[in-house]
């Protein structure tokens, strides 16, 4: 539906969805209304606020490059943390300052030399493992990625071991225009605020330019998501996924397949990862821990396995639960500590809906079918149907 | 030195052994693998540590440990059983989304134990308040640094896995928890109630868990994440035994044990090997201990993944 139409006839298109996607609609429209009140009455700052969506679109194409694998062709990878780190750790040794390999690349550089690692990666991974069952595919992949922290944590010459590698340059560094963006940006002073004067100054463009970068790369994964998901090439995936016999009995090499899958959604996740070393700025050891995993894997879960805007809301409610548990923080008559609250908050969220919705908030829909088919498709065919059947009375 | 890394190497697996019993117990009868497994061991050890805190040490010891300190793990054991059953019969008995959907769940569940533990008790680590004690006079002189308690720790594993042994052999319940193992349907068929044996492996399984966290706490110390650290490494121990093989997660929690505390011999193998020169050796660290079991259940998976006990599917 286009946009056109929504604004010419909210009410049809509100109507229009179904429960789940107006509940959807609801909450999105809530957590707007709430970030805006906090910039508003001063309690989130501009900066940090762009600083979140820059968090949240990066979970969200961890959740794109997750779907490809589990949503389309029913891989159970949980390596997930570590295709993030290497996009991280490729980017930030080609790139930082204090890199003891390379240094002082292009960003650009960096990008491709993470997405080469991570490919390289996914291989390594890949073919010894997508061969076998989903439970022991589940338990290997998740083995191999602590075997990747492993190896980052400890090879000091490498990689500088437990200390990480910092100064990585912004993404944009030694672009024309866009290198000097945030310096050549006046300051605006922003002052019809209840809470008072708000100055966008330097840190508040470079905010906004790394928000430019996330959504680019969102963008690009997403619309080659979507064809990916509709060719012919995606229908043999979904077959693998509901069932990879019947897929062989076609003649389709499912282990290509398979293999061509896990690739495409790890290279989606190094993206997530390079923007996130060019983000933070620093990268370690730490940022490989399985627990991002277990993030991602609830975005997925939680936005409905083989949905691509189900990821991104499930990657946006990540950041929700992170942030919002992080507020909580604030309140000193809470009289436990705060931060596990995160972790109960994800096992709660992973057994309620693998008990109550094991498809997740935003199943995919219409997935066999292309939406303008649908769309266009008259209600009744206008010939050949009669309004009523033999001895159906009409009233 | 290599005598003494055995030693270390035995009593790390007596831990591994309790562990991937239950583990492959659960995932052959209830078949799914459950990634809360080693956060149930977690819970064993706090228990045991709440407890031990209230009782005390109730006058004497037996190999260093005092009489307390085995309430304590008596009641870790129950604690964990009662955790798992509970867990069971709530959440995971009503479900219906395959053996992928319930390994799923259980990294659910082993997130909310953690966090509730790590609620109550911080993230940082404890201690069981028994003092430290020095090793064994009459085995330094070997080269073994091995106190007492850690001789306890080896003891009670072993009688342990003995008395599950002889459950399994000689008691109704051992055979019809092989038979439900080996063919869940052909069980059901034959009049045995599988529901009930599903909830007995449960018990059995989480109970061994239990005393493992225990002496997993005792060994080196507590924390929240203690568990979920040590559940690649059951699962490893577990694959390379033979999943649903008892005897085979014995095995193979030997096996994983052992090859984790011998890993400093690797970088020296020259000396302790015959027949290569002295500095010979695979230089590789300690700090890939964990990685090379990692490697190993990767590759047993993919050469034999029936493991070394299973059957041949």
């Amino acid at each position: 539906m286009s946009l056109r139409a929504i604004v010419d006839d909210p009410n049809a298109y509100w109507s229009g969805l179904t429960r789940a996607e107006q509940g959807v609609s609801g909450f999105i429209a809530g957590f707007v209304v709430l970030l805006l009140g906090g910039l508003f009455t001063g309690i989130l700052a501009p900066t940090y606020f762009l600083f979140l969506v820059g968090i949240a679109g990066m979970y969200s194409l961890l959740s794109l490059g997750l779907n490809v694998q589990w949503g389309y062709t029913g891989l159970i990878n949980f390596s997930v943390a570590a295709f993030f780190g290497i996009g991280a750790y490729g980017t930030a040794l080609a790139s930082a300052s204090s890199s003891p390999v390379a240094g002082n690349l292009a960003p650009a550089v960096g990008l491709f030399v993470a997405l080469v690692l991570a490919a390289i990666l996914a291989l390594l991974i890949g073919i010894p493992t997508l061969r076998l069952r989903a439970d022991y595919l589940a338990i290997a992949s998740i083995g191999l990625a602590e075997v990747v922290r492993i190896v980052i944590l400890n090879e000091d010459q490498l990689t500088n071991g437990s200390a990480g590698v910092r100064g990585i340059p912004t993404f944009f560094d030694g672009w024309p225009l866009l290198d000097t963006f945030p310096q050549t940006m006046p300051s605006v002073a922003v002052s019809w605020l209840p809470s008072g004067t708000v100055v966008l100054g330097q840190s508040f463009w470079s905010a906004l330019l790394n928000v430019v970068v996330v959504v680019s790369f969102i963008a690009v994964s997403y619309f080659v998501l979507k064809r990916a998901h509709r060719s012919p090439w995606g229908r043999v995936l979904r077959t693998i996924r509901s069932d990879e016999d019947l897929a062989r009995a076609l003649g389709k090499n499912t282990y290509r397949y398979k293999m061509q899958a896990f690739v495409l959604g790890s290279l989606i996740m190094a993206l997530a990862g390079v923007f996130y070393a060019h983000l933070n700025l620093f990268v370690s050891p730490g940022d490989l821990s399985p627990i991002t995993t277990f993030y991602v894997w609830v975005a997925v879960m939680l936005g409905g396995s083989g949905s691509n805007r189900g990821a991104l809301f499930g990657g946006f409610v990540i950041v929700a639960i992170r942030e919002g548990t992080r507020f909580l923080n604030a309140f000193e008559f809470i009289p436990f500590d705060v931060a596990p609250l995160r972790l109960l908050l994800i096992g709660v969220i992973i057994v309620l809906l693998m008990r109550f919705r094991p498809e997740g908030v935003l199943p995919p829909q219409r997935e066999l079918i292309w939406p303008s088919v649908v769309d266009d498709a008259p209600e009744q065919p206008d010939s050949g149907v009669r309004d009523s059947k033999a001895g159906e009375s009409n009233d | 030195m290599v005598l003494d890394l055995l030693a270390s190497g035995l009593i790390y697996s007596s831990i591994i052994v309790l562990g991937s019993i239950g583990l492959s117990l659960v995932y052959s009868i209830a078949n799914f693998a459950n990634f809360a497994h080693g956060d149930t061991m977690t819970v064993g050890a706090y228990a045991a540590l709440v407890t031990f805190g209230a009782v005390g040490g109730l006058g004497g010891t037996v190999l260093g440990l005092p009489y307390g300190f085995f309430v304590a793990l008596g009641v870790g054991i129950g604690m964990a059983a009662l955790v798992a059953v509970v867990t069971e019969k709530f959440i995971y008995e009503g479900m219906d989304v395959g053996s992928i959907g319930l390994l799923i769940t259980s990294i659910g569940i082993a997130f909310i134990y953690r966090a509730i533990i790590q609620m109550g008790f911080g993230a940082d680590f404890t201690r069981y308040d028994i003092p430290a004690m020095r090793p064994i006079d009459a085995l330094v002189t070997y080269g073994i640094r091995v106190t007492l308690q850690d001789v306890a720790i080896v003891a009670s594993a072993t009688v342990l896995v003995v008395g599950l042994h002889l459950l399994l052999q000689y008691t109704d319940l051992g055979r019809k928890m092989r038979a439900m193992a080996d063919n869940p349907d052909l069980a059901r068929v034959s009049g045995i109630r599988t529901d009930r044996v599903k909830l007995w492996t449960w018990i059995i399984g989480a109970g061994l868990a239990g005393a493992g966290g225990v002496f997993l706490g005792l060994f080196s110390r507590l924390t929240p994440r203690m568990g979920f650290d040590l559940l690649l490494i059951i699962f490893a121990a577990v694959i390379l035994g033979g999943i649903g093989s008892v005897y085979g997660a014995m095995l193979g929690g030997v096996l994983i044990g052992m090859t984790t505390q011998l890993t400093p011999i690797l970088s020296e193998l020259g000396a302790v090997l015959p027949l290569v020169p002295d500095t010979w050796g695979i230089p590789i660290g300690i700090e890939y201990a964990n990685a090379i079991a990692f490697v190993i259940m990767v590759a047993v998976l993919l050469v034999r993944p029936s493991g070394i006990a299973g059957e041949v599917v």
